[in-house]
């Protein structure tokens, strides 16, 4: 009656992601799923129900203070930007430093340039702003960029459609390194960066991603992709390289 | 007394930048998150690790959560888990204890206050489990709480992956319907 091949094949991916059983590539490509997938993700949050009540099982432990001092340094920003006593010594670093992201968000007043950012662990970023050539239209149907590398190939194409709800993401170039995940921030305006969740762009396929997570982009503000331990940056802020931003513009 | 509607009020005020609020939202639920994290990975130090992520993560998203798609705690219980899972994947596979002693435990944990929420469906989930041969209930356990993979399972129990597989599938399709369509997601068989 209740045999699991009476499944459709997304309600038993969807059971075994909730469940935790499945391994690393297919937990990746699930994770992809559900960014781009609401049918998928309504499935998975199914299954999560369901399993949830499971937790009140768990033995509650209570955690030592360091913890919340920690979360405190992270999403308190004076906090980053005072050399006070904080635990977390390791260099912040550009991304983590405000006025940077606030200058790549006014850099210039074309909002359509595209700007490329290369970095390297050693040197200072280089910005540049190839292309002033457009300007933002008032009420645009659509706002896309191209995000590009270091060397200038272009990594990614987004396009922010509105009456869709969705940022379609279009990787132009494959990548893949199994050991790392691309992290997908937006900045607007003056505040720090937010992220997008992860991507997936080993794949040449269109990845969309929710309105609920992108609603109200703009013209001018900025996309960057930075590589990131597996699951993401662990601080909420970009910490691995940023391997490409680029600026929406009104298409 | 922390009811999904007094936790969903805090996360709204956290996501409007009051970490006073999101203080009090960590001290009513960080207990239960560092539970869950450290079944998974019982490391102290990396659960720490992951702990303080996940709550960032929860002040990041906090706009996010929909209380139409969730219960507070298990949004961020699920948060728990998969920043666990993920760590735990990326680290590959680790020793594992054989599954009997993975049986059912019986010593419940005391109900803190977030746990009321579920106290009602954790009794029928455990009921349902419970409903199950052991070792089908264990094998859920073993994937759930310990975030193991279907691969890793059945190399410690000697079945084939797939005999593993649908042997859990089964068995929580047979939870489902054992707890009725109460949950409210799709049917499809």
């Amino acid at each position: 009656m209740s045999d699991p091949t009476d499944m459709q094949p997304d309600d038993m991916l969807a059971m075994d992601f909730a469940l935790g059983a499945l391994d690393r590539p297919a937990r990746k490509s699930a994770e992809a799923r559900l960014r781009s997938d609401p049918a998928f993700r309504a499935r998975v949050e199914g299954w999560q129900a369901l399993l949830a009540p499971l937790d009140a099982e768990t033995e509650t432990v209570l955690p030592p203070g360091s913890v919340w001092a920690g979360v405190l340094d992270e999403i308190e920003p004076q906090r980053l930007s005072s050399p006070g006593p904080t635990t977390q010594s390791e260099t912040k670093g550009l991304w983590h430093n405000l006025a940077f992201w606030r200058g790549l968000g006014i850099a210039g007043p074309a909002l359509a340039a595209v700007a490329l950012v290369a970095v390297n662990p050693t040197a200072p970023p280089v910005v540049t702003a190839p292309s002033d050539d457009q300007l933002a239209a008032a009420a645009p149907a659509q706002l896309s960029t191209s995000l590009a590398g270091a060397d200038g190939a272009p990594l990614l194409a987004a396009t922010w459609d509105p009456l869709r709800g969705t940022v379609v993401l279009t990787p132009v170039a494959e990548r893949d390194d199994p050991d790392r995940d691309v992290e997908l921030w937006v900045i607007e305006g003056d505040k720090p960066p937010r992220s997008l969740g992860i991507i997936e762009i080993a794949t040449p396929n269109a990845h969309a991603i929710s309105s609920q997570v992108v609603s109200g982009l703009q013209p001018g503000s900025v996309l960057a992709i930075s590589i990131e331990p597996i699951g993401g940056s662990p601080t909420g802020l970009p910490t691995g390289p940023v391997v490409a931003t680029g600026k929406l513009s009104a298409v | 007394m922390s009811s999904a509607a007094e936790l969903a009020r805090l996360l709204a005020k956290a996501s409007e930048g009051d970490t006073a609020a999101f203080r009090d939202f960590y001290d009513r639920t960080s207990a239960k998150l560092f539970g869950v994290i450290l079944r998974i990975l019982p490391e102290r130090g990396e659960a720490e690790d992951v702990l303080q992520d996940v709550y960032v993560t929860i002040w990041r998203k906090a706009a996010e959560f929909d209380s139409s798609r969730a219960s507070p705690i298990t949004w961020t219980a699920t948060i728990a888990r998969n920043r666990a899972i993920d760590r735990l994947r990326a680290k590959g596979s680790r020793p594992t204890s054989p599954l009997e002693d993975a049986g059912l435990v019986e010593d419940c944990a005391p109900l803190a206050d977030v746990q009321i929420d579920t106290a009602r469906g954790a009794a029928s989930v455990h009921a349902a489990l419970a409903m199950l041969d052991p070792r089908q209930a264990a094998a859920i356990r073993s994937c759930y709480f310990e975030g193991l993979t279907y691969e890793e399972l059945a190399a410690r129990e000697g079945v084939p992956v797939g005999t593993l597989k649908s042997w859990v599938r089964r068995g929580i399709m047979r939870m489902r319907a054992a707890m009725g369509a109460a949950e409210g997601h799709g049917e499809h068989a």
